[in-house]
């Protein structure tokens, strides 16, 4: 029993932990917090229904048109949000983005209907077993698409010139464009960049729920903020542990609390966490 | 010579700005009267509905508009509010006169745990606290199905009654009007007075007001509180003039649809929460064929007030005025918006 909330727990925590390297790069290069990550995680998954649904029936074409989905809207919300808005009170871009959110959210809901759209499996049945827990073929495949696309982004990140472009930026915008970084260009990327893992999260939780829906986007999101925070909103590992163990601890507080609570756990994490050590398990100090 | 629509606006604005004792006092007795000449009840439904958005919005104001702090789970305390005055109604037989104040004290008492809890962060991060605490607040009512009835919601809460008479549409709609104007009233009075002076300097600079003897954290505190209290009061009259509510009422949509009022109407300025308030309360009753739309709409309209016209309709100089750069035009910012997008270069 105890092995298989875990192996549910690393497979929502894949989710929560793209969602938490969203708001972390984000985070990291305007020290802005984007609200609307929820509703791209909602557009990747759209986007890959609709390339499933219509085009074609694959797993990976769905990730990465799910990918894209993120990545544009995300480049689009950075140029109207926080482009325009550079230099205002932070509240400003803040509260643009919740309108981005309400905005894409609704506009899905009047485009494509209310009601949730079934999404394929692609994989089914039990890969293995393993102390009494069943580990399915899906599970395996979620796991994996996720970790070989944070290993892809810590590698683009560490090994790149963009990605240290993106590093100069998170810590200093006015040196790094005294240096010759084109800072607009840099904050655009990583907006998108944090677009598109939203996206693909969107995608992976479509398929491993079976189901797309306008709000879907809603409580993953805060949660994963949740993640975001545990570990450390300031550090890319950070974000990345954290939003695994939100998984893995929520998986086991289910069997404390009544499931429907199971969606306190997340928040309760975030106040004790910013209450009493806001820079999370491994980001560095920062001014709260 | 032929005056443009848009000068005659000006100069009714002008009018009203100059002689506001005279406007409010033309207004009120409008408002009194209206329902005696147009007896319809769906117009007096609609103007009670209109009065608790006023209400809301107002409160909202003092958090974000004059403090500058930022509350995402404003419906929370609006849901806490109509949940305690429609439980002790339903389960206590608790009359309406006590479940109103009830309902503002609890409220409050959660609006100031929460507040002593996480005041001290930064906005972003109280944001996504109040978020979390109106989720929290949406599940425990959906889940503790004991206490609260969870999906099913709390029917049959009992209409009010003055003097053993029962209250009728009118005398909601009375009885609405005297709240919203002992409610603006009090804001008024506080925006003007030390607190208001205190809240505002936190907003401006809270560094400069803390080293002026400021207790920053204290007035915080106590803003929050007290919008969290005026939410409880309108959650209160809306249980028991709808005498239906339930979980759905008070979602997180709810706590945006406020700051949109806010923000419309202009952030920071009581007649621009008030103008906000109106506009949206009565939008969705002028335009019916835009049901559907209601919400896109309003997350565009939040998206163009910040980015085009951040002082709102009101056009208060609030809290999102970039720090320098003179008065432009409504078009000139759009200009600039379109270039900078094409151009790659920030505006």
């Amino acid at each position: 029993m105890l092995v298989q909330q875990l192996v549910n727990g690393v497979t929502q925590g894949s989710l929560f932990a793209l969602l938490a390297i969203s708001f972390a790069i984000v985070y990291g290069v305007l020290r802005l917090v984007n609200f609307a990550t929820g509703s791209l995680y909602m557009v990747g998954a759209f986007a890959g229904y609709f390339i499933v649904t219509y085009v074609v029936s694959n797993f990976l074409v769905a990730i990465l048109f799910g990918a894209i989905g993120g990545f544009i809207v995300g480049f689009i919300l950075e140029k109207v949000a926080f482009r325009a808005l550079r230099g205002v009170a932070r509240i400003a871009s803040l509260i643009c983005t919740i309108g981005f959110s309400v905005f894409l959210n609704e506009l899905a809901a009047v485009l494509f209907g209310a009601e949730a759209k079934a999404m394929p499996s692609f994989y089914s049945g039990v890969a293995f077993r393993v102390g009494g827990a069943a580990v399915s073929w899906l599970q395996i495949a979620m796991i994996v698409t996720a970790a070989v696309v944070l290993i892809g982004l810590q590698l683009f990140i560490f090994k790149t010139k963009a990605g240290l472009a993106i590093r100069t930026v998170s810590l200093d915008f006015k040196t790094a464009g005294l240096m010759g970084i084109n800072v607009d260009r840099t904050i655009s990327l990583a907006f998108s960049i944090a677009g598109a893992m939203a996206g693909i999260a969107g995608v992976l939780a479509a398929v491993y729920y079976n189901a797309v829906v306008f709000n879907m986007g809603n409580l993953p999101g805060l949660k994963s903020f949740s993640a975001a925070v545990f570990g450390g909103l300031t550090s890319i590992p950070g974000a990345i542990l954290g939003g695994y163990l939100l998984g893995i601890i929520e998986n086991f507080g289910v069997q404390l609390v009544s499931t429907g609570y199971r969606d306190i756990i997340g928040f309760v994490i975030l106040v004790t966490f910013l209450l009493l050590r806001p820079r999370g398990l491994l980001g560095r100090k920062i001014n709260m | 010579m032929a005056t443009s629509l848009g000068d005659r606006w000006k100069g009714l604005t002008g009018w009203i700005k100059a002689h506001p004792v005279t406007s409010l006092g033309v207004l009120t007795i409008l408002l009194i009267l209206w329902p005696l000449f147009i007896n319809n009840q769906y117009f007096l439904r609609v103007a009670t509905n209109v009065g608790l958005a006023v209400i809301l919005a107002s409160s909202l104001n003092i958090i974000i508009g004059f403090t500058g702090m930022f509350s995402l789970g404003h419906a929370a305390f609006y849901g806490i509010g109509a949940y305690t005055s429609a439980l002790l109604a339903t389960r206590l037989g608790v009359p309406f006169w006590l479940g109103l104040p009830a309902a503002a004290v609890v409220a409050g008492f959660f609006g100031a745990l929460i507040g002593l809890a996480t005041l001290r962060l930064r906005a972003v991060f109280l944001a996504f606290t109040t978020l979390g605490f109106g989720e929290i607040t949406r599940i425990v009512i959906l889940n503790w199905r004991s206490f609260t009835r969870g999906p099913l919601g709390i029917a049959g809460i009992p209409i009010p009654t003055i003097f053993g008479i029962t209250f009728n549409r009118f005398m909601y709609y009375y009885f609405m009007l005297v709240l919203v104007a002992l409610v603006l009233g009090a804001i008024w009075r506080m925006y003007h007075s030390r607190i208001g002076r205190a809240l505002i300097a936190i907003r401006e600079d809270e560094t400069a007001a803390r080293s002026m003897g400021i207790n920053v954290f204290g007035f915080k505190v106590l803003a929050f509180t007290m919008a969290c209290m005026l939410a409880g009061l309108a959650g209160s009259f809306f249980a028991h003039f709808q005498r239906f509510i339930s979980a759905d009422s008070f979602v997180s949509n709810v706590s945006f649809e406020i700051i949109t009022m806010v923000a419309l109407g202009g952030t920071g300025s009581i007649g621009g929460a008030v103008t906000g308030a109106v506009i949206l309360g009565l939008f969705p009753e002028v335009f019916r064929f835009l049901a559907q739309y209601r919400q896109v709409i309003y997350g565009l309209i939040l998206i163009s007030v910040i980015v085009l016209k951040p002082g709102g309709i009101v056009g208060v100089k609030g809290v999102f005025e970039k720090p320098s750069g003179g008065q432009k035009g409504f078009w000139a910012i759009v200009g600039d918006h379109v270039s900078a997008i094409f151009k790659g270069g920030a505006a």
